[in-house]
């Protein structure tokens, strides 16, 4: 299993159906990178995107747990 | 554990039949007692009140006949006499005496058994005192002073007889005091553990009510917003149970509604910025 499929199943919990879709759009939009080339690095502004992001549309408290999981694969 | 529906209900029931199995050990324990004291009082107590008249009517019957011998002892003389008097007479003492230790060995006490002994004890008075009389009578001597032992010796049986009465009496009326106590007291738990259960069923239904309808009400609400357009409004996670779980699972979708709505707005916006762009 690649990285992006392990923060993908990480976030669904969290995100449910929109998982992938979320995470490919920060990786092309913030990170400037292709979702299949995720990798440890990229983890921490992931991260920090995933809580940014994730506010919008979830409870803010939800999406900083979310982010703090996505960190803890690094 | 988890606190799920499913264990809260258990733990409901488990209550409840708890406190029913308290309530049925009482009854239980109460019944049997009940039933030990009035045995006591149907059979101890009221046998030896029984007893008691029964060696009375034997005394008076033994009296009688006694009386009838020595009265006619002179006209038809020792032997006739005694054929028609003496022996029944002496039958009568027999059956006092058997009375007396059946009710001494059925005795619930030793006061009581005291009582009854004391019959037999006066019983053996009367006897020497008849067996006196008889002896005048039959060798002609005045028979005054051996009628009067006699009469005194069954008075004093008589007495003794009506004081085994009373411990009869004694005897069914403490077993009376028994069965109203064990019954009150019976009475007295049965009604405190059922309003215990009762508050308790009614405290339990309650919570439980509330634990269930709570969040079922705050997921409608939410079912409302969201059917009626507005995404906006947060999923809230009120128990830890399977409608914790329900919550969790709408909250989820919710959230993927939102992002595929923005995703949706920002590919409207795209696609008409790239038309503008052409035009």
């Amino acid at each position: 299993m690649s990285l992006y499929e392990t923060v993908v199943n990480t976030g669904k919990p969290y995100l449910g159906p929109a998982a992938e879709s979320f995470i490919a759009r920060q990786c092309k939009s913030h990170l400037k990178i292709d979702p299949a080339a995720l990798s440890r690095p990229h983890l921490k502004e992931l991260a920090k995107w995933m809580e940014i992001g994730g506010g919008l549309i979830m409870d803010s408290a939800k999406a900083a747990e979310m982010a703090k999981k996505i960190l803890a694969l690094s | 554990m988890k606190m799920t529906i499913r264990n809260k209900l258990i733990a409901g029931f488990s209550g409840v039949l708890v406190l029913m199995g308290v309530v049925a050990a009482n009854a239980s324990v109460a019944f049997l007692a009940l039933r030990h004291s009035a045995h006591e009082a149907t059979t101890v107590g009221g046998r030896l009140n029984s007893t008691a008249l029964e060696i009375q009517v034997h005394n008076l019957e033994a009296q009688r006949r006694i009386k009838n011998y020595l009265d006619q002892v002179g006209s038809l003389g020792a032997e006739k006499a005694g054929e028609m008097y003496l022996g029944e007479a002496r039958f009568e003492i027999h059956e006092i005496r058997t009375l007396a230790a059946k009710a001494s060995a059925i005795a619930p006490d030793p006061g009581k058994r005291a009582k009854f002994e004391k019959i037999s004890q006066a019983l053996s008075d009367y006897e020497k005192a008849v067996d006196a009389a008889v002896s005048a009578a039959s060798a002609g001597r005045s028979t005054a002073a051996a009628i009067a032992d006699c009469e005194t010796a069954a008075e004093s049986l008589h007495e003794f007889a009506e004081d085994g009465e009373v411990a009869g009496r004694e005897a069914s009326q403490a077993s009376e005091d028994d069965i109203k106590r064990v019954s009150d007291r019976a009475l007295v738990i049965a009604s405190v553990v059922s309003l215990f259960g009762l508050i308790l069923g009614m405290v339990m239904s309650a919570l439980l009510t509330r634990a269930i309808l709570t969040p079922v009400n705050h997921l409608r609400e939410v079912a409302d917003n969201v059917s009626m357009g507005n995404l906006a409004i947060e999923v809230q996670r009120h128990s830890s149970d399977e409608i914790g779980d329900l919550a969790d699972s709408f909250g989820r979708m919710l959230t993927a509604v939102k992002f595929f709505r923005m995703e949706a707005e920002y590919a409207q916006q795209d696609a008409i910025a790239a038309l503008e762009g052409k035009q």
